[in-house]
């Protein structure tokens, strides 16, 4: 039968050892071809170049000693079966390395030509049959995936049929219903309802576990997205007499997060304070910063219900986790929305855990970096006497002229963004990241440290320059507004990094009065078209 | 003056069947096809003023439809919903730069549908017939 060469490559430094070594291969039934290298650098370099069939390793080289050695040969090449051959018996390190990846341990003069051979052969063996139940499992992975993901979409269809006729009973469009009739369909539809949730909580699962799910961070004001929570729950809560509370720092700092998964988070944190709290409970939410962990701000969901057991609170963000005995126990869904949180959160570089005791009630916190407008302003604001120029906050909106817009408004507004990004000094402007959208419009901030003449043509400018995208006048209206920002004096010795802190708090303060102001706007303008 | 009509785009006549009733009933008059090439030929003799389209169809799929509609000089300019149980984050960006006008994934809300069709087809959604105005 014949045997195909097996490449050897032989990282030993003792030419005596080496030689010996070569003996024994050379001696075996089956034809070798042995590469010898004295230095771990030149074995990791021939591996970057070639794949051998196996590597034998002497442990102690003039660069490297003992686990070390075989952690980087592994590192190097995790799919090369290593065969460790050593001067000592040393039990403790060979099961190390074993542990470590290395498929065999052997020490020198210890073995017969025969024995190496067939040591050789069989790493190289069952290294192969763990590449392939490697492979096996990924496959096994990305088959269970798309199953869930072809099983979630083709439930839609009956899903959909059954909310349509449903729906159309209800709304008395296939004649007057009896209040009996009516109340029997809406208890379908609650159901309904429940089971269009479980179907996009295993899509977002599953996306989240294949890390299919994508995030768009914009500049998000967190109070914004508080009060969107809190309305939006309010009807749950009053039904078991359950008080929602906030409790939002008023100086909170932008964060970076995509608003739509932020908004989740928190609905689904407050969802379950309210079913696990019985009634006349409260639930808070907070968001605030803390001294400990500048960067980031921490948001809290607490709730005067049962609170979580030591063997819950560890399984609890797991997949598919329920607590046995939730207080409303046909509302329990899939047991993912923990799951996808922590996915969301992760995605976002924060953290989330909870904080409970059996009888005391729970809290669940979640860290969103902030947007650190100050890191940012620093490279505009690099000399003392800088400070003493002025700056101005310029905001560009761009309102879609009819709702749902035309073409791919998408494409129009991040092509305005790139021009933006275009007209400003790097050296004097800084633009923001999208804001979250208020109403149909996209607003951009940009700080620009100037005096009013140079700010005028920079206005003209950009202007100029967005009007020369095509269609843009058939597709939106363009308003930029051009604002003083009033930094207070700085104190006579206060650092520079206090000062660039200063007037990105000014900024700050600025944006969410502004938004703030546009938020009323667009709710009396909703009031008066209703 | 003549109700509004619109061609709705969908293999699964049932869920044709209570869209029907459901336009019907908010006063719009409707017509139907159950594939891609059928809908452009009614979209060519009716003239709808709104298409509302699923993705999944048997023979040329919504996306074919999408784009025969854009390349068409009379029928590119009929707004078109999206009505599908794709998943958006993988077909949402493409059905809008392929030119429609909104993506709903169903089951969608009725109330935010009809409002979007009532929106794409009131004077909003028309093309302005001068300059829109920008501020000097």
């Amino acid at each position: 039968m014949h045997h195909p060469t097996t490449n050897v490559l032989l990282i030993e430094d003792n030419l005596g050892d080496a030689d010996l070594v070569r003996l024994r291969l050379v001696e075996g039934k089956f034809p070798v071809n042995v590469n010898c290298v004295n230095r771990l650098s030149d074995g990791l370099e021939f591996l970057a170049r070639e794949t051998p069939s196996v590597v034998l390793l002497d442990l102690n080289l003039p660069d490297s000693h003992g686990a070390e050695t075989f952690r980087r040969v592994i590192d190097r090449a995790p799919n090369v079966p290593v065969v460790v051959l050593s001067g000592q018996d040393d039990e403790v390190l060979a099961m190390k390395a074993v542990h470590h990846g290395v498929q065999d341990y052997l020490i020198k003069g210890d073995i017969s030509s025969r024995q190496l051979e067939r040591a050789i052969r069989y790493a190289v063996e069952r290294q192969a049959l763990l590449h392939s139940l490697a492979i096996t499992q990924k496959q096994q992975l990305e088959f269970k995936n798309r199953f869930l993901s072809h099983v979630s979409h083709e439930l839609r269809t009956p899903l959909t049929c059954i909310h349509q006729f449903v729906t159309l009973l209800v709304d008395g469009l296939a004649g007057p219903l009896s209040p009996d009739q009516s109340d029997h369909l809406k208890t379908v539809l609650k159901s309904v309802n429940q089971l269009h949730a479980m179907i996009r909580d295993l899509l977002e699962a599953t996306r989240a576990e294949s890390g299919k799910m994508r995030i768009e961070p914009r500049c998000v004001a967190l109070g914004e997205l508080v009060q969107q929570t809190i309305a939006m729950m309010r009807p749950t809560a009053s039904a078991k007499k359950i008080g929602l509370e906030i409790g939002v720092d008023q100086r909170l700092p932008l964060v970076h997060a995509d608003p739509d998964r932020v908004l989740e988070v928190l609905i689904n944190l407050v969802d379950n304070a309210i079913k696990f709290t019985a009634t006349e409970g409260s639930v808070m939410v907070q968001a605030s910063l803390v001294d400990a962990d500048p960067g980031y701000v921490y948001i809290s969901v607490s709730d005067t219900g049962r609170g979580i057991g030591p063997e819950a609170k560890a399984l609890i963000f797991e997949r598919l986790y329920q607590d046995p005995d939730s207080v409303d126990n046909n509302r329990s869904g899939l047991g993912l929305g923990l799951f996808i949180c922590k996915e969301i959160v992760r995605l976002h570089e924060g953290r989330i855990w909870v904080t409970s005791e059996l009888g005391h009630g729970s809290t669940f916190t979640f860290t969103l970096p902030t947007y650190s407008l100050a890191k940012l302003l620093a490279p505009v604001i690099t000399y003392q006497d800088r400070l003493r120029q002025s700056f101005v906050l310029v905001k560009v909106e761009l309102t879609p002229l009819s709702v749902p817009p035309r073409g791919n408004w998408k494409e129009t507004w991040q092509q305005c963004l790139e021009i933006l990004r275009r007209c400003v000094y790097l050296d004097k402007d800084l633009v923001l990241p999208p804001m979250e959208t208020l109403g149909a419009s996209e607003t951009f901030f940009v700080v620009a440290s100037t005096d009013m003449p140079r700010s005028g043509t920079m206005t003209t400018r950009v202007r100029e320059q967005l009007e020369r995208v095509v269609d843009l006048k058939a597709k939106c209206t363009l308003s930029i507004t051009t604002v003083p920002v009033e930094v207070p004096v700085p104190i006579a010795d206060a650092s520079l990094a206090e000062q660039v802190q200063s007037v990105a708090a000014c900024v700050t303060q600025l944006i969410l009065t502004c938004r703030e102001r546009e938020q009323l706007a667009i709710a009396s303008d909703n009031k008066l078209s209703s | 003056m003549p109700r509004p009509k619109i061609l709705v785009v969908d293999d699964d006549s049932d869920l044709v069947r209570a869209l029907r009733l459901r336009l019907r009933a908010n006063n719009y008059e409707v017509t139907t096809a159950s594939d891609g090439y059928a809908a452009i030929a009614c979209a060519q003799r009716e003239h709808p003023s709104l298409i509302i389209l699923d993705l999944g169809l048997p023979v040329g799929d919504g996306f074919v439809v999408l784009d025969r509609l854009q390349n068409s000089d009379t029928l590119a300019g009929i707004p078109v919903i999206v009505l599908s149980a794709r998943d958006p984050q993988t077909n949402e960006e493409r059905a809008l730069k392929a030119g429609a006008t909104a993506f709903f994934q169903k089951p969608a809300d009725n109330e935010e549908l009809l409002n979007v069709i009532r929106a794409s087809l009131g004077p909003g959604a028309a093309p302005p017939a001068a300059a829109a105005a920008w501020p000097s």
